[in-house]
């Protein structure tokens, strides 16, 4: 009797199951990414394609690893389910590399030597780039950057691209337009000096600064894990700035805002791609209000484009979260490797480093791709280029520079 | 060798796993002298930013920059022990952490130092970015021979009148004393010897990952280095080097356990802890487990082990 009801009630789970995916393959329409026009779609690749990729999926970064490789399944089920490769089947090896440098060394070497794939995506951190990017070019791989903002990363090779628009392609932009709307004319400057990240930061914000002719009153330096910034936030503030410059990582800026704020501080706030994350909004609250972010894609964007919004539906529906722009960049890098092998077609039978070389070759032709990042372009340098955004926060929410502080005066 | 690739240990893994036995080796040798010293991440780094900057700006082949690196070490080595040594047990852990750090952000903060100094724009150490772009020319051979010249070394050493008075200075600094041995220049030599060892491996790594930043030097490295030589055991010279090996190995032979790796490679350190405490190449550790899974009473064991210590 028990059993009957059993296999009854298992039976009608079965309908209702086959019910919820017959209709979620309806719904499914052709993915807005890709160049589904401009390339005819692939007859002669072989039955699987492999890439890899190298996330930080342990330790402290996974922070940012955990949500690249989500968002690369993502782009990978979508590619496979819209039929982007033809017949092929499009798939990745990730492998972690704990934001390790060594890991990340042995992870290329791993993907590139003895997996032999086409082509990687990865490693999380700038750092761990300039020490597995080499292999990968000695091997003649492509391999693509999707969270790397360092300088002169592509400088290494032929064969090393990113997707991450680097701090010098967001920063000038975010100063000029905060110059154009607030009238700067002097800040204080705030960064962390013992960081790769925060220190290249730096160096393009005083750069930017000086182009723009806006006089820099002073600047003040803080270490990785510092929680108190009062000595440093006092000093710049008390010889009345504009604004503050802070190129600073998500944990050191969330402190800085609500003490700066603390310190009876109410002018704006401009930070780098560190400032660029929901968590420093959801933890800053209130005094995050002023604040000033520039960065190459952010979930609050105003202005998305298509494909950004139907992104971060796919996202939330899978993971229950929501994405962050290096997720963002990850979905758009799986993609861009996707849409250099559909458009280099290779044969299957062609010898591994012909296959290498037709997908670099294909990654350097692709222009004008629409991705949520916007528009974007390989430069001849492999460098990305896409427009940036300049956002206020304002009401809790971030909205474009340029049109707040023109309702605003 | 294709067996070894085939479980994940390719060859720049091995490389990384001599570089590792030799750190391994340095801590090692300030531990069978009884002084707990934790220096040997700064003097890595002293040996790393002295060996590229020799062979990157005066373009001097490996072996000078060997030589430079672990002079330069040497040297730094013999002010700093002579008053640190003077302290014991944890004291000379955190004084010695301590120098670490210095080292850490005296490199840090090199240029903008010595540019304020000299009035000209100094890129020497290039501060938080570290220097990029080492051409990768240490080769498997050279680690070997090193690692086997260190280990013979060492071997000599222990055999000989200076070995000897390491061992007594371990068991009683004043014991020692009270014999005739120069108490003093035992742990000032062993501790200049160390440093000049870890100094070989910065310059020999830093050559083999193509960049260096003073992060890499920090606090981790440090517990890194010592759990080489607790995991090994630090009962014979070839506890560090098993040390070494396997933490460096274990890592990726467990790649393919995906996400779970960390737990695994965690719960089999544990397991080496819990069951050999002193450490994977230690006889007596052995005996003891195969007694415990055996079941039979130890008595013997005991007395064995009271007996060596």
């Amino acid at each position: 009797m028990n059993r009957k009801l059993v296999s009854l009630l298992f039976v009608f789970l079965m309908v209702f199951l086959s019910f919820g995916v017959i209709t979620a393959q309806d719904e499914m329409e052709k993915p807005l990414v890709g160049f589904w026009e401009s390339c005819p779609t692939p007859s002669n690749l072989p039955a699987t394609v492999t890439i890899g990729a190298i996330f930080g999926l342990s330790d402290a970064v996974a922070v940012y690893g955990v949500p690249q490789r989500q968002a690369v399944e993502l782009a990978v089920d979508e590619i496979n389910e819209s039929g982007y490769l033809g017949e092929s089947v499009f798939e990745v090896k990730f492998e972690d590399s704990a934001g390790n440098r060594d890991q990340a060394i042995f992870a290329m070497t791993k993907l590139v030597e003895e997996d032999k794939v086409l082509a990687v995506l990865g490693p999380t951190l700038s750092s761990e780039a300039f020490a597995a990017d080499p292999i990968a070019q000695e091997n003649s791989t492509p391999v693509m950057g999707v969270s790397n903002t360092a300088l002169g990363l592509t400088g290494m090779g032929d064969f090393v691209f990113r997707n991450s628009l680097p701090e010098a392609a967001v920063i000038p932009g975010t100063i000029a337009q905060a110059k154009e709307t607030l009238g700067l004319e002097k800040v204080g400057l705030l960064y962390g000096n013992d960081d790769d990240f925060t220190v290249s930061g730096y160096q393009v914000f005083r750069q930017a600064l000086l182009d723009n002719e806006i006089e820099i009153l002073g600047e003040e330096t803080f270490a990785k894990g510092d929680l108190d910034f009062n000595a440093q936030l006092t000093n710049l503030i008390s010889q009345g700035p504009d604004a503050l410059v802070v190129s600073a990582l998500a944990a050191e800026a969330t402190q800085i805002i609500l003490q700066a704020r603390a310190l009876d501080y109410n002018g704006p706030i401009i930070g780098g791609n560190g400032f660029n994350s929901p968590a420093v909004l959801r933890d800053t609250g209130e005094a995050s209000e002023g604040l000033i972010v520039g960065g190459a894609w952010n979930y609050g964007n105003p202005n998305p484009t298509e494909s950004s919004v139907r992104f971060v539906e796919m996202y939330e529906a899978k993971f229950d979260q929501s994405p962050d722009q290096f997720a963002a960049q990850s979905y758009t890098g799986a993609w861009l490797m996707a849409t250099a092998i559909r458009c280099a077609d290779f044969a299957a039978d062609a010898d591994l480093s012909a296959q290498r070389l037709a997908i670099r070759d294909a990654l350097l032709q692709i222009r004008d791709f629409d991705s949520p990042l916007g528009v974007f372009s390989f430069t001849e340098d492999r460098e990305p280029s896409h427009d940036p955004i300049a956002q206020i926060v304002s009401g809790g929410k971030f909205e474009p520079l340029a049109v707040v502080m023109g309702e605003g005066g | 060798m294709d067996l070894l690739r085939s479980i994940g240990i390719t060859e720049i893994v091995f490389q990384l796993m001599l570089v590792n036995a030799i750190l391994g080796l340095s801590i090692y040798l300030t531990l069978y002298t009884g002084m707990f010293s934790l220096a040997n991440a700064g003097f890595m780094a002293i040996g790393a930013y002295v060996g590229v900057v020799l062979t990157q700006n005066y373009d001097l082949p490996l072996w000078a920059a060997l030589i430079g690196g672990m002079l330069a070490a040497g040297v730094v080595a013999v002010p700093i022990g002579l008053p640190v040594l003077r302290l014991r047990d944890i004291y000379l852990a955190i004084a010695t952490i301590g120098f670490g750090e210095v080292v850490r952000i005296l490199i840090l903060n090199f240029d903008t130092l010595a540019s304020s100094i000299s009035g000209e724009s100094v890129q020497l150490t290039r501060g938080a970015l570290g220097i990029t772009g080492i051409p990768k020319i240490t080769e498997t051979w050279q680690l070997l021979l090193f690692l086997v010249v260190t280990v013979y070394i060492l071997v000599r050493l222990h055999r000989s009148r200076f070995g000897r008075a390491m061992a007594a200075v371990r068991q009683d600094e004043q014991a020692a004393a009270t014999m005739g041995i120069n108490v003093v220049y035992v742990k000032n030599a062993v501790f200049i010897f160390s440093a000049i060892l870890a100094a070989s491996a910065g310059v020999l790594k830093a050559h083999l990952t193509r960049t260096i930043s003073p992060g890499d030097y920090g606090f981790d490295q440090v517990v890194n280095i010592l759990a080489f030589a607790v995991l090994g055991g630090t009962s014979t010279w070839l506890g560090p080097i098993v040390g070494g090996f396997v933490l460096t190995a274990l890592p990726e032979i467990l790649r393919e356990f995906k996400q779970y790796r960390g737990i695994v490679n965690g719960v089999i350190l544990l397991m080496v802890i819990v069951y050999l405490p002193g450490g994977l190449v230690n006889i007596n550790g052995w005996k003891r487990l195969w007694r415990r899974i055996r079941g039979q009473p130890s008595v013997t064991g005991k007395i064995q082990d009271a007996e060596t210590g």
